[in-house]
């Protein structure tokens, strides 16, 4: 885990289901809280660039062989601003192609603290 | 191996089918409105007439016998054509018609007549059951009481359609095509009647510019066919487009992989993109290749396609726009696979009827 670690907020200022996005040295980085956990994402889409973080925190359809339109990663993911690629939030996997990933940083609580490690 | 995928039998007069209908529909067929004299098929005709009529200029039957003693003459022998698959001609039309019941007629009789008066014929010549797909359940039927015959290789429809292929409506007509491992093919035809129109923006004026531009409606059921994960219910399914152009087929591609990327949640049965769908499940037909003045831009395209193993050789013998084998314009290392190899990979079928003819 790198030691470069960058107090990014207050806990109380991400609520579950948000995110808040920070600029840390020369990164702007999103801070998200799922359930509780807290989780960085770098705020730059791995498609084309965009400001990854600036969209919505939502959910989508569960892969299915079937015809059913299950609802899934309810406020986990987060979908682009600019083209809508779904990302996880907590592995920042792209969920068409796995192996494209937005870049994520560990985070940590420490106290009332969000410490993002670049 | 050279295997024409798209072999025209002609027929004489649209009267040769009554020997195969049921007295009903005989009644119905002799003594009902037809859209022309005598003798025409019934179907609710195109609004786009070929001013010089669709054969080439030098295929003159006067007889059902001629058509293929004309075709073996110009086209089988002259090629040196190992199959050919018989995509008739009218009889696509039934699929204009708002009666399902009679338009499933007129392709059972045609379908008969195909089995009793063409394969006969020639060894070299396997057929396709023709349904009517306005009813799909009708045409499963068929299917199923065809699809036991080794020499019929494939389902084909008209590429005018009420609603897009891949529409559920459809399924049950792959559910029989898989339980029968026969693909699933559409060649142009079918416009007008209760088909959708297929030139998107309204009707067009001239024959030449509406044929151009009939791929519109291809691109529709390819887009279809996929998104409504057909090929993720039948695995094995192949879907072959026939006659409906194949250049703009890699922007297609590229669009719906674009859009899928951002709007998966749609269709969550989808497991990979949709380009990859298209490689392992959609053919093409060469005829008519498009020609620009630079080749080098026809092959690029090709090369997005994967055109070496997409793309199969069709004559479309003997309408005006035939192609000649000895000059496809594609690039020479494809050539075993388009003219054969590709095609024996999709109709199953002409694998065991070569082994047993190598066999005898």
């Amino acid at each position: 885990m790198s030691e470069n670690k960058i107090i990014a907020c207050k806990t109380h200022e991400v609520a579950p289901g948000q995110q808040k996005i920070v600029q840390l040295d020369r990164f702007s980085v999103g801070v998200f809280n799922v359930d509780g956990e807290f989780h960085a994402l770098l705020n730059v889409c791995p498609h084309k660039g965009a400001a990854l973080c600036e969209g919505p925190v939502c959910g989508t359809t569960a892969a299915t062989d079937g015809r059913d339109f299950t609802y899934c990663k309810d406020k986990a993911l987060v979908r682009c601003a600019w083209h809508g690629w779904e990302f996880d939030i907590k592995s920042g996997e792209f969920l068409v192609d796995p192996s494209i990933k937005a870049k994520t940083f560990a985070v940590s609580v420490e106290g009332e603290d969000v410490v993002v490690h670049l | 191996m050279i295997i024409d995928v798209d072999c025209h039998n002609y027929w004489s007069s649209a009267e040769v089918l009554l020997p195969y209908m049921d007295p009903f529909f005989k009644d119905y067929f002799i003594r009902g409105e037809q859209p022309g004299p005598r003798g025409a098929f019934p179907h609710a005709h195109r609004p786009w007439l070929h001013p010089e009529g669709f054969k080439r200029a030098d295929i003159n039957p006067v007889s059902e016998d001629d058509n293929y003693a004309i075709m073996k003459a110009k086209h089988l022998d002259h090629y040196g054509i190992d199959y050919a698959i018989l995509t008739g001609d009218e009889a696509l039309e039934a699929s204009t018609l708002a009666n399902p019941y009679y338009a499933a007629a007129l392709v059972r009789a045609y379908n008969d007549y195909q089995v009793e008066e063409w394969l006969p014929r020639d060894d070299r010549l396997v057929g396709s059951i023709v349904i009517a797909p306005q009813d799909p359940q009708l045409a499963a039927q068929e299917i199923r009481r065809l699809g036991q015959n080794p020499r019929m290789v494939q389902v084909l429809a008209s590429h005018g359609a009420s609603r897009p292929y891949g529409d559920p409506f459809y399924h049950p007509i792959y559910e029989a095509c898989a339980e029968m491992g026969l693909p699933f093919a559409i060649h142009l035809g079918g416009q007008g009647g209760i088909n959708s129109n297929p030139i998107g923006a309204g009707p067009t004026t001239f024959f030449w510019e509406t044929h151009a531009i009939l791929p519109q409606s291809a691109m529709t059921h390819v887009a279809s066919m996929i998104a409504q994960g057909v090929f993720e219910k039948w695995p094995q399914l192949y879907f072959v487009v026939i006659e409906c152009g194949v250049a703009w087929v890699p922007s297609v591609l590229w669009r719906l992989d674009a859009n899928y990327k951002a709007l998966r949640k749609e269709t969550p049965w989808l497991k990979r993109l949709p380009s990859e769908y298209f490689k392992d499940h959609i053919r093409f037909t060469t005829q008519p290749l498009e020609r620009p003045d630079n080749l080098q831009h026809l092959w690029s395209l090709l090369e997005a396609m994967d055109g070496k193993n997409t793309l199969m050789y069709a004559s479309d013998y003997p309408h005006w726009d035939y192609d000649d084998l000895n000059s496809l314009h594609i690039p020479p290392e494809w050539r075993q696979n388009i003219l054969g190899d590709n095609a024996m990979q999709v109709f199953k079928r002409l694998q065991a009827l070569d082994a047993a003819k190598k066999a005898a």
